[in-house]
């Protein structure tokens, strides 16, 4: 399988591991980052990550930040995506064969590194089970938002990283 | 505080637990689900429209697993959504997300352990400061 996997800064250490763990189980993975500890922004990998997905590049997506919260929610808000943030197994296996959930979200500072496995195995080897019924509920989560423009637009935050460059923001 | 509340037909039983819980913590109950037989698809954005639209300050929706209607609310733009099976994310999610709507699964997560994740989302304030950008890169999309 081909795998599109993202970070935040928290947790690059567990992004890098999992990035191991899938090619040595022969997947295909891209990486995006981030690929340091050098505090950055969780939606810029999260928009990113999940592009991959939707535009056909990857299979799947994976997507860690400290609870998994804000980059999953970054993945969930791009258009195509129904992303998962999971801390158990059930769950995992559920979002893909009902849901057919094509990202999955986890804390890396929340769940630890042998659940962390267990639930992407099953992210993984579970298929999506199709139904006239789940087809339905995935159409209409697919229509609520539009947000093709969004897609692929490599600029889509620069307004904000320049108010942040030029110290916009609080730094603490 | 005004919290809105609902649940498709698996999480119902859970909801009216939390339902008890958040008035006796003093706060205002604005149910958007009475009826027991819905699915996660039209709880989740019932909560989602009444927080977009100001009726309440924060929002609880429930269903089996909680991920159905972490992926429909974080549809709408302005949403911040997190799906919550422990008391630090549901702390951590205001601090630094500022969310605004906690989902959980009745199947996965016990009543107690809701009530501590409900209360723990409503009491806690956000951070500001530098996660405010991440905010606002939130916020702009969808």
């Amino acid at each position: 399988m081909k795998i599109s996997i993202g970070c935040d800064h928290i947790v690059t250490d567990v992004k890098d591991y999992l990035v191991n763990y899938l090619r040595e189980k022969g997947h295909e993975v891209i990486d995006n980052g981030t690929y340091d500890k050098k505090r950055t922004h969780y939606p810029i990998f999260g928009k990113k990550t999940a592009e991959m997905v939707v535009g056909g590049k990857a299979d799947l997506g994976i997507v860690l930040c400290g609870t998994g919260v804000g980059i999953t929610i970054s993945a969930a808000k791009v258009k195509g995506v129904r992303a998962a943030l999971v801390e158990d197994v059930a769950t995992a296996r559920y979002a893909r064969e009902q849901l057919n959930a094509n990202v999955l979200g986890i804390g890396g500072q929340v769940v630890g590194i042998g659940l962390i496995e267990k639930i992407v195995d099953a992210f993984l080897e579970t298929d999506y089970k199709q139904s006239a019924e789940n087809d339905r509920i995935i159409a209409e989560i697919d229509s609520i938002m539009d947000g093709k423009d969004q897609l692929y637009d490599e600029h889509f935050f620069d307004e904000f990283i320049e108010k942040w460059n030029n110290g916009g923001y609080p730094t603490e | 505080m005004k919290i809105a509340i609902g649940s498709d037909d698996k999480g119902f039983e859970l909801k009216t637990e939390l339902k008890g819980l958040i008035e006796s913590l003093g706060h205002e109950v604005l149910d958007e689900t009475p009826e027991n037989d819905l699915n996660f698809v039209e709880s989740a954005k019932r909560v989602a429209e009444a927080i977009r639209d100001n009726k309440a300050d924060r929002g609880i929706v429930i269903d089996e697993y909680g991920v159905g209607s972490f992926m429909v609310a974080n549809k709408y733009k302005g949403i911040i959504c997190a799906n919550v099976c422990n008391e630090h994310s549901a702390q951590m999610t205001r601090r630094h997300n500022k969310s605004t709507i906690v989902t959980i699964g009745s199947g996965i997560v016990g009543k107690t352990l809701a009530k501590k994740i409900c209360k723990v989302f409503i009491n806690q304030k956000y951070d500001g400061g530098r996660h405010q950008i991440r905010v606002d890169m939130l916020n702009k999309m969808c």
